[in-house]
């Protein structure tokens, strides 16, 4: 039995770094490329199960950012849903609970919801196929007060023959978040303990967002999220598509279908020639205007090179879909040549001098910024 | 730069003349209006600014009115190592000449020269100051504009000391400062107010800041909701498990709380009909009371009625009585009345007779009042007559004895005029009668006689002698003759023999006259006032009303009455009347008759009084007899209502008794409290019985449960209404995508805030290169502030004395003079002070500047504002300007008299230069110095050595 293990679609995300529209105004263009590639993920990963003769999909968890997403969030996640060949199971994570105002049971998405989907709101065993069950582990509350999955296991005897049994959980494991003030902690020998003696085959869970497997145990597994979210994540954009049989043997495999990246990117400046390398290095970016780029450079300059480097980065940035820029690496050190290429002189010398030297010495940011200015001034004359 | 020379050919209306001035020091260019003393100047711009083919306002502005001559200027001046002769012809034959004659020889023209010129001023001369020292006419003699002047300020800079850092100044620098100052004013409005960029983020920050507080605010709604909701949840819950087991407990007590109800009802009929039978009882006790009662009752009527017997036979018996004695005393009444009555008929005869006598009496006065009235009427009458004769008239008398003097004075005047006769006795005593009358003369006597008329003398005895008068006493014989007529004509009207006669009667009247009010008053006593026919009418009434024989006594009684003597004389009759009423008859004696009466009456009187007595008595008694009656009829009402009653009673008993005997109502009563003894006893042992299990307490119980159950049903409303109040805004809020907006807004905010940091600090920026570069600028201005203000100072206090002291700013701006201690702002100044303190700048920067970079301080008709005593203290301030300086000091003036005192080292007349006239050949330019007063010569400049 073939079956694609996806979770944390969370859409209706929305990145800050990715700009924002003035208030009461549509979003920013990336912010909106960033969402559409969200739901394009959905569809990739419909085609995935397609092409892969999977019998359904399981979203473990956060399918949606928030209960409170609006209208128009549930309305094209409806469409991307109908877009999936195969049935589709959404399991209430900490985003979307299954409380009170879950989006699921609201009138939009019931009314836009394709047949083929089910809600898995109520913890327990789902039978989805002819010898295949699901047991949904819900989130009921923002603030669940003991782990779910082991609740679930607890209350479950081993499968029946000849059915297969899929256990769809959503949260952090104790070996990756060893909380102990956490009581909804996933307790992994819990887990391995049901897989051994068949209560479950597989155990699916959401909430990470890297591709994460369990050491030694593949059948404990994060998919992590269809598509990036985070600069911190390590392995995202990928579904599992996963295969198991009634007598627990399983294989499992990454399929990648994120498109963009968020990635970090490091640079040393200290002369001219680190510079050309970061510009060049910047050029050759693949795909940048779906790259999120964290630049942190660090290095001393000349107040010359300072202007270059923002040069540089003031080029790229309406290519990338956001480039972030951190300077607090840079000590900027205006040289002699810096305050004669000023061609001033009288007061206006001294003047430049004076900044200089508390750029330099003291590492005035306002005295460079002034130097920046005079630099400006000066040269516009 | 110094100017050596200037030439003006055909320049406005200078037809050519040429100036030389003083290489160092003052010159003074003087000269009328209009001569073109300001033309100088201008000419000198005008040399340096406009190319020879430049057809500009000014350029034009210089050509010569009414000829065809193009403008032309040269100029011969050092500046810096170079000495230059420049000359420029305009409109006209343009052309540009350059020479320069050191250090090295330059020939140029045209464009060229133009440039070179301008290059070598460049590079050598300030121009910026060149113009600021310059003092335009009727321009007010202010405060100069001296910073960032380059010579002025290297020249300072060198006075400061502060020759290390090379170039002090830069005028790009005093830009940049600007520059800095506009970069400033895009973020700082006043007081440091953002504006512009700055203000727009930061009012970016401050809307998405409300806005992403508003959408989280609307999450955290939803997300307290959600919590509600679950909370409301297990409420209802734990409400439904608690109904559950409270109405358990409902039912339960109800069944205990139905039994005893039936059971309290048993008691409330025990009850009831206990009190029905101590009802019954009572009532049997009641009519044994009231029976017992009628008994009394009968009994006392009986009594009653008996007693009204008994009086009313008592007071019969004594109304018998009475009735008797009442006849006797009416008897007795009846006897003193008729006594009363005889009395008073007596008294009454006695007073008719008393009233009839005074009649009488009265009757017998009035009538001898009448008749002694009617006398003493007929007296006056008579009198009234004497009185009214002729003589009565006294004026008629008076007349009569004028009369009788007029006879006497006509006598006595014909006498007097008459003859005279006179008679001498001649022996003893003879007798003589003149006419007719005897008289006696003695012996030598004689006597004289007028002779009037005829005098008849008779000696008896012997002769008559008859004298006559003669004719001449005619006329006074015929007056005393009409005289004695006219005397017997009145003496016959008034009845009178002679004018004595007369007399007599006259005073008969009078006396007359005064017995005729003598009597009238008699009259009017006698009568009181009234008129005759009233007493009259009086004595007629009386008369009548005295009946016939009450009169009958009068007649017997005036029998002696003294009857008067009708022939007496009648002044006698009349001194009676005078008297009294002695002619009256003699008055009746009325006090028998009064004493009579007196007494009749007082014996009426008690005999009244006795009738009025008995008869009071009588009616007393009367009045006791009728209300002793109405005692009786009483009585007897009494007895009869007393009967009544007792038979009344007696039948009641009587009917009573035939219905229940006394004894069967006594056995009726003991039975039915018996009853009701039994029934209570009864009653008190159920109700004891039912207290015993407490009713009260499940009654309360029952419906505390009962209570509880409601108040259930009511908090499972309660939490249901509020349930579905949280759940209907859950499914609004849902639709609204709040997360949606929260996320937007926190992206926005985060954008907001870094877009403000970024101007925060491009404006901190701003300010920071704006205060970095004004402080070095101040620092440098300070500098040199000290030498320039020790220099204007030191040429001022020669004009405001030794006190002064200036504040100048670093701008090279004076800001306030201090004169004896008082500061003054610069432009609170008069205009005369200003123009002095202007001048001094101006002369101290000449002073100051270096002698190579210095330009010429050129003044053109300045001072009009200061008064002689400062003038001459201003000239002292050029010479000391001037002293240890070389610098060029141009005067230009239509009042010589100003600047007389300035010690100038060249004094310069202008006179007006015409163009000669149209035969002259024009090319005769260069004549050898002539008369400078012809006014048709060229104009040329007299030097004189200052």
């Amino acid at each position: 039995m073939r079956f694609v293990h996806t979770a944390d679609w969370q859409l209706g995300m929305t990145r800050r770094f990715l700009g924002a529209g003035r208030v009461g105004q549509a979003v920013g263009e990336a912010q909106a490329r960033f969402a559409q590639a969200r739901l394009d993920a959905v569809a990739a990963l419909g085609r995935v199960a397609g092409d892969e003769g999977a019998a359904f999909v399981v979203v473990c968890g956060d399918v949606f950012e928030s209960n409170l997403v609006g209208p128009d969030v549930v309305g094209r996640a409806c469409e991307a849903l109908r877009s999936v060949p195969v049935p589709v199971l959404l399991l209430p994570g900490n985003h979307d609970p299954a409380d009170a105002s879950l989006v699921t049971r609201r009138a939009d998405f019931v009314r836009r919801c394709p047949p083929h989907v089910t809600v898995l709101d109520t913890p327990g065993v789902h039978p989805v196929a002819p010898g295949v069950e699901v047991v949904a582990a819900p989130w009921a509350t923002k603030r669940p007060l003991s782990d779910l999955v082991g609740d679930r296991l607890r209350a479950l005897e081993p499968a029946p023959e000849g059915v297969v049994r899929v256990l769809a959980g959503h949260g952090a494991v104790d070996v990756l978040s060893p909380d102990e003030r956490n009581p909804a902690v996933i307790g992994t020998a819990e887990c391995r303990a049901a897989l051994a003696d068949g209560r479950v085959h597989y155990v699916a869970l959401g909430d990470r967002h890297s591709t994460w497997q369990l050491h030694g145990e593949p059948r404990i597994a994060y998919s992590g999220a269809p598509e990036v979210t985070s600069h911190e994540e390590t392995d995202p954009g990928n579904v599992l598509v996963v295969d198991v049989g009634p007598d627990g043997a399983a294989s499992v495999r990454p399929v990648r279908v994120g498109r963009w990246a968020f990635t970090r990117e490091h640079a040393l400046a200290d002369s001219d020639d680190d510079l050309a390398a970061l510009d060049a290095r910047l050029d050759a970016l693949d795909a940048p205007e779906r790259t999120a780029l964290r630049l942190a450079v660090e290095g001393t300059l000349t107040l010359r090179q300072r202007a270059r480097l923002d040069e540089i980065t003031e080029a790229h940035a309406p290519v990338l879909a956001a480039l972030e820029v951190d300077l607090s690496g840079v000590v900027t050190r205006p040289d002699d040549a810096d305050v004669e290429a000023l061609g001033l002189s009288g007061f206006a010398a001294d003047a430049a001098q004076e900044l200089a030297a508390a750029a330099r010495d003291d590492a005035d940011p306002a005295a460079l910024d002034a130097l920046a200015l005079l630099h400006r001034l000066a040269v516009t004359r | 730069m110094r100017l050596l020379r200037i030439r003006l050919r055909d320049f406005r209306g200078v037809h050519d003349r040429e100036v030389h001035l003083a290489e160092s020091g003052v010159t003074v260019l003087e000269g009328e209006n209009e001569v073109g003393k300001t033309s100088t100047v201008v000419a000198l711009d005008l040399l340096i600014d406009f190319r020879d083919d430049s057809k500009a306002a000014p350029v034009r502005g210089a050509a010569p009115a009414g000829r065809d001559a193009g403008p032309e200027v040269e100029a011969e001046f050092v500046t810096g190592p170079y000495h230059v002769v420049y000359r420029k012809r305009w409109l006209r034959r343009r052309l540009t000449e350059l020479h320069v004659t050191g250090p090295t020889t330059e020939q140029l023209a045209g464009r060229e020269a133009h440039d070179r010129l301008l290059a070598i001023l460049d590079e050598t001369m300030d121009r910026d100051l060149w113009l600021a020292l310059r003092v335009e006419q009727h321009t007010p003699l202010g405060q100069v504009d001296l910073g960032g002047h380059d010579a002025l300020t290297r020249a300072l800079d060198r006075a400061a000391g502060g020759e290390t850092v090379g170039p002090a100044v830069d005028a790009a620098a005093e830009g940049l400062v600007e520059r800095a100052l506009a970069e400033v004013r895009r973020y700082h409005g006043g007081h440091g107010r953002p504006v512009g960029p700055l203000r727009e983020a930061g009012d970016r920050v401050a809307a998405a800041r409300t806005e992403a507080d508003a959408a989280a605010a609307a999450v955290s709604e939803v997300e307290r909701d959600v919590d509600l909701r679950a909370e409301l949840d297990r409420e209802a819950t734990g409400l439904a498990e608690e109904r559950r087991a409270q109405n358990a407990r409902v039912r339960e007590l109800e069944d205990r709380w139905s039994a005893l109800q039936a059971r309290q009802q048993e008691v409330t009929t025990s009850a009831e009909r206990a009190e029905a039978a101590r009802e019954r009882a009572g009532r049997a006790t009641e009519r044994q009371d009231a029976r017992a009662a009628l008994v009394a009752a009968a009994a006392t009527a009986e009594q009653r009625a008996a007693r009204a017997r008994e009086t009313l036979e008592g007071l019969e018996a004594g109304d018998q009585a009475r009735r008797e004695d009442l006849a006797e005393r009416r008897t007795e009444a009846d006897r003193a009345l008729a006594a009363s009555d005889a009395a008073t008929a007596a008294a009454r005869t006695a007073a008719a007779e008393l009233a009839a006598a005074r009649d009488r009496a009265e009757l017998a006065d009035l009538r001898g009042r009448l008749r002694r009235a009617e006398t003493a009427e007929e007296a006056r009458r008579e009198a009234a007559r004497e009185a009214g004769g002729p003589c009565a008239d006294a004026a008629a008398v008076e007349r009569l004895e004028g009369l009788d003097r007029a006879v006497v004075q006509a006598e006595a005047e014909l006498a007097a005029g008459a003859a005279t006769v006179e008679v001498t006795g001649l022996g003893d005593r003879t007798a003589v009668a003149v006419d007719g009358t005897t008289r006696e003369v003695a012996d030598g006597e004689s006597t004289t006689l007028p002779v009037a008329d005829a005098v008849t003398i008779d000696v008896p005895g012997a002769v008559r002698m008859t004298v006559r008068p003669g004719l001449d006493g005619e006329a006074a014989r015929r007056r005393v003759a009409d005289a004695r007529t006219a005397r017997e004509q009145a003496c016959a009207a008034l009845g009178v023999a002679d004018v004595a006669a007369a007399r007599a009667a006259s005073r008969a009247a009078g006396e007359a006259a005064s017995r005729v009010r003598e009597l009238a008053a008699v009259v009017e006593r006698e009568l009181g006032g009234r008129p005759l026919d009233d007493v009259r009418g009086a004595i007629a009434t009386l008369a009548e009303r005295i009946p016939a024989e009450a009169a009958e006594p009068a007649p017997t009684r005036r029998r002696g009455a003294r009857r008067p003597a009708p022939d007496e004389p009648g002044l006698f009759e009349e001194a009676g009347l005078l008297d009294d009423a002695s002619g009256d008859p003699e008055p009746e004696d009325l006090e028998p008759l009064r004493l009579e009466a007196v007494r009749t009456l007082d014996a009426a009187d008690e005999a009244h009084r006795v009738a009025r007595g008995a008869e009071e008595a009588w009616r007393r008694l009367d009045a006791s007899v009728t209300t002793a009656g109405a005692d009786v009829v009483a009585a007897r009402t009494a007895l009869a209502v007393a009967r009544s009653e007792a038979d009344r009673r007696t039948g009641e008993l009587r009917e009573a008794r035939a219905e229940y005997p006394d004894d069967a109502l006594a056995a009726a009563a003991t039975d039915a409290l018996a009853r009701a003894r039994r029934y209570e006893a009864d009653h008190e042992q159920r109700a004891a019985a039912l207290e015993a299990d407490d009713p009260t307490t499940v009654e309360a119980l029952y419906a505390t449960a009962k209570r509880a159950v409601d108040s259930l049903t009511q908090r499972t409303a309660d939490v249901e209404r509020r349930r579905a109040e949280v759940t209907g805004r859950l499914q609004v809020a849902g639709g609204e995508g709040r997360h949606d907006r929260h996320a937007a807004a926190r992206t926005e905010l985060a954008a907001a805030e870094r877009e403000h940091a970024s101007v925060s600090r491009r404006a901190a920026a701003a300010v920071r290169l704006h205060d970095t570069l004004a402080r070095r600028r101040d620092e440098v201005r300070r500098a040199y502030v000290a030498p320039f203000r020790r220099e204007v100072e030191r040429l001022a206090r020669i004009v405001f004395g030794p006190s002064l002291a200036l504040e100048v700013d670093p701008a090279l701006r004076i800001v306030s003079r201090t004169l004896n201690g008082v500061t003054v702002p610069f432009d609170a100044l008069s205009t005369g002070a200003k123009e002095q303190l202007g001048l001094c700048a101006r002369l101290a920067v000449a002073a100051l500047v270096d002698a190579e970079d210095g330009v010429p301080v050129l003044i053109d008709d300045a001072l009009g504002h200061s008064d002689p005593g400062r003038l001459e203290r201003l000239a002292a301030v050029f010479g000391a300007a001037a002293a240890g300086s070389s610098h060029q000091v141009v005067v230009l003036t239509c009042t010589p008299a100003r600047y007389r005192g300035i010690g100038a080292n060249r004094t310069v007349t202008l006179n007006p230069s015409y163009p000669p006239p149209q035969a002259v050949p024009a090319a005769d330019e260069e004549p050898p110095d002539t008369d400078a007063s012809d006014p048709t010569s060229t104009g040329s400049a007299e030097f004189r050595a200052g």
